[in-house]
């Protein structure tokens, strides 16, 4: 090994800074464009990597929890016991209720015709990783390319949506959450069908708060309305409960709403998630050409 | 051997900072490789020094929703900054480090944000709060860490008591019976 001495190190030492700043800066300017069309390879290699290091230390640490969580459980057992029986009574009741109107609602789909749309399945996750930066939020799951993960597909709790895979590994993918201030759903307030009151449901970087723009001010809005998907955004499948509306501040029928969204997910405490393998439709000719399309190779990436 | 203990607590170091947040919240207010690229800069190792802000940065970025590079980028300038510090004053006693790391851990925070700010790509966390409990964090442990590794460092061969005492001159004595002579 070459000796150097300290003079000659202290000399190359700037000139080595500006080479390794110069790299991490070309690094971010391609990550930076590359962020919503294609998939960042050294990205995946790191995160397949990381995998064999979260994976474990993930398990061994929720088993630790789960065997104190169930000591201090046992205390409430007895009456969760009474309080879940009564549900299930409840619950039998409304099941038989659907059930009727499930066939009823069958019948009349048979009448009208209609095709009835292929279920989306969904691929049970578990959240392994956090963000290790303090700046941003993005979770890592114990599923990837291998298991049928693509860029863009929806993940959700069953309280309702919770983000988009937004990086692929073949063992993990990267979730950006719909908190996230860059985040955006196309949503609808009140069920498809019964309601046209649209607009765009965006993070607000709170873990408990979304914000719906662009609803007009001259259109009724009342707290505790459900939020839901569209499908319009190309992202995510229409019908998915975002959230319930928590706050409505309307100034003249003018201007927009400024409504307040909790999100129904509970994204603070989710472990488990489950990733929608859903595609969006190919949009048509005509909107590829429209002056605001993304084009369509780098879309479906 | 000290070399590869140091690079041994970079690599735990990034391997707490990719597993930690996921067991509790607060831990990612603690940069675990931005103390021991401090630690390097502080040792007057500023090639190391650098090399371990940018391999370290860039090993956080690709599992972060921020930037690939930008963390590497901050980790870097800040290694360079203080190793530059490191060789102008002296540092050597703990009282002075921990400053020194709360000014890195600062500098290393505000420039992650700025990088993103200037492409684009703004953070969710807010600036103050975010950078304040990062500095409280980072510091508290930065400063046991560097006790820890500090012992591990230290030289713990027994030099033998020869080696300690300087030689005494040993005096040729006379011999009274040749003196006679």
């Amino acid at each position: 090994m070459v000796e150097r001495s300290q003079k000659e190190v202290w000399r190359m030492t700037p000139w080595l800074v500006i080479v390794l700043l110069l790299g991490n800066f070309i690094l971010m300017a391609f990550d930076a464009k590359e962020l919503t069309t294609q998939q960042r390879v050294i990205r995946v290699w790191s995160q397949t990597a990381a995998d064999f290091v979260q994976s474990p230390v993930t398990s061994l640490t929720s088993s630790f929890s789960n065997y104190f969580g169930s000591i201090a459980n046992l205390r409430s057992a007895q009456t969760e016991n009474d309080m879940l029986k009564q549900q299930v009574q409840e619950l039998q009741v409304e099941v038989t209720g659907k059930q009727d109107l499930a066939s009823e609602n069958q019948r009349l789909k048979a009448l009208l015709d209609l095709k009835e749309k292929s279920k989306i399945s969904v691929l049970p996750a578990r959240i392994i990783g956090r963000d290790p930066s303090v700046w941003f939020d993005s979770s890592i799951i114990n599923r990837g390319s291998l298991d049928g993960v693509k860029l863009n597909m929806p993940v959700v709790t069953n309280g309702g949506l919770v983000g988009r895979i937004t990086a692929v590994s073949p063992l993990t993918a990267q979730v950006d959450l719909i908190t996230l201030d860059k985040s955006g759903v196309a949503g609808v307030i009140g069920e498809i069908g019964s309601s046209n009151v649209l607009g765009v449901v965006k993070g607000t970087s709170k873990k408990d708060l979304l914000e719906m723009r662009y609803v007009a001010g001259s259109i009724d809005v009342q707290p505790g309305q459900i939020v839901y998907t569209t499908g319009q955004d190309g992202i995510f499948p229409a019908g998915l409960k975002v959230g319930e509306i928590i706050e409505v501040s309307s100034e003249s029928a003018s201007v927009p709403h400024k409504i307040l969204i909790r999100p129904s997910a509970g994204i603070d405490s989710m472990q488990e998630v489950g990733v929608l393998l859903y595609e969006p439709p190919v949009r048509g000719e005509f909107e590829q050409k429209l002056p605001n399309a993304v084009s369509k190779d780098k879309t479906h990436k | 051997m000290q070399q590869l203990k140091l690079t041994i607590a970079l690599i735990i170091a990034v391997l707490l900072q990719w597993t930690l947040r996921n067991v509790a919240e607060p831990f990612a207010y603690i940069d675990f490789p931005l103390i021991i690229v401090v630690f390097a800069a502080l040792h007057r190792d500023s090639l190391k020094a650098i090399f371990f802000g940018t391999f370290a940065g860039i090993a956080v970025d690709a599992l972060s929703g921020g930037l690939l590079g930008a963390s590497g980028f901050s980790k870097t300038l800040v290694a360079y900054a203080v190793s530059e510090l490191a060789r102008r004053v002296y540092l050597d006693n703990l009282l002075l480090r921990i400053p020194v790391i709360a000014g890195a851990c600062i500098l290393n925070d505000l420039v992650y944000f700025g990088l993103h700010r200037l492409l684009g790509q703004p953070s969710s966390a807010d600036l103050v709060v975010t950078v304040s409990y990062s500095v409280i964090g980072t510091t508290i442990t930065g400063t046991i860490v560097y006790l820890i590794l500090e012992y591990f460092m230290a030289d713990r061969t027994r030099p033998k008591r020869r080696e300690v005492f300087s030689a005494r001159r040993q005096t040729r004595r006379r011999n009274p019976i040749r003196l006679n002579k």
